[in-house]
């Protein structure tokens, strides 16, 4: 007689797909805090046809809104502190492009305000960002 | 008689199947990034302490912007979008052409940026902008 024997299956849990709704779920929460990001600061680029790429190896932007505040990575900042940081950067690296983005209905002297400082830090070149596309 | 020969199957311990999906989501992903962070605009010059030239006054052009917005160019006031046509114009003429753009403290931003854009346009080298300070009146 001929004995058949049970070969046992190990129990397994399928995990191929895994590793994409891990990516994906990375991809999600990214792209929401990045939304979330923009959405602190309202800021109306300004319009222009004709622009320039004015993104740098290294970045240092200051957002204006419309009623002339500045931020800094998100965070409102006083001209004094801003000094301190735009110094800061350039110190660790001198090819640190520095961004203005200003609300286009917010007031010149907003601008000129970080402008001036920047003329004071001897800095040579500004990026007046517009809006893209 | 036909011999089958068993050939030995790789056990796929992994799951290797969706690495191309993956790799491939995370190039869409890095190209989404990438387009969010690139600025646009344009990079101005900033004049360097005691870096006064010596300039000829007929290749100055002095543009002010006032508070409502209006461009005046040589003390006629010049629509926003016939700024570039009328400098172009003067630059034919004057190739070493110098614009001094005096602006408003109270003109929205905008304005600035479209005089900006229209002397970026044409590459004028000579370039300069500051805001009218208080008590000073246009020239």
């Amino acid at each position: 007689m001929k004995i058949h024997k049970k070969t046992r299956i190990a129990p397994f849990i399928p995990i191929n797909s895994m590793s994409d709704i891990a990516f994906l779920l990375l991809i999600f929460i990214m792209l929401i805090s990045l939304i979330n990001y923009k959405k602190v600061i309202k800021i109306d680029y300004p319009e222009a046809e004709y622009k320039e790429t004015t993104q740098a190896d290294k970045n240092f932007e200051i957002r204006i809104d419309y009623d002339g505040v500045i931020y800094y990575k998100g965070y409102i900042i006083d001209t004094t502190t801003l000094e301190e940081k735009i110094v800061d950067a350039i110190t660790k690296d001198p090819k640190t492009r520095i961004h203005i983005i200003a609300d286009k209905n917010t007031k010149y002297k907003n601008v000129n305000g970080v402008i001036e400082i920047l003329k004071l830090l001897q800095h040579r070149a500004v990026s007046l960002v517009v809006k893209g596309n | 008689m036909k011999i089958k020969i068993s050939r030995r199957k790789g056990i796929d311990v992994l799951g290797s199947g969706s690495l191309s999906d993956l790799a491939f989501l995370l190039i869409v992903f890095f190209i989404v990034i990438a387009m969010f962070n690139i600025n646009k605009g344009f990079i101005l010059g900033l004049p360097q302490k005691n870096s006064a030239k010596i300039l000829n006054v007929k290749d100055i052009l002095r543009i002010n912007l006032n508070e409502k917005g209006e461009v005046f160019l040589k003390e006629n006031v010049v629509p926003i979008e016939e700024v570039e046509r009328e400098i172009k114009d003067i630059l034919t003429i004057n190739p070493n052409l110098t614009v001094l753009l005096k602006i408003h403290p109270d003109v929205n931003y905008q304005k600035v940026v479209s005089v900006v854009e229209a002397v970026r346009k044409l590459n004028v080298e000579n370039f300069s902008f500051s805001m009218l300070r208080e008590g000073e009146k246009f020239r």
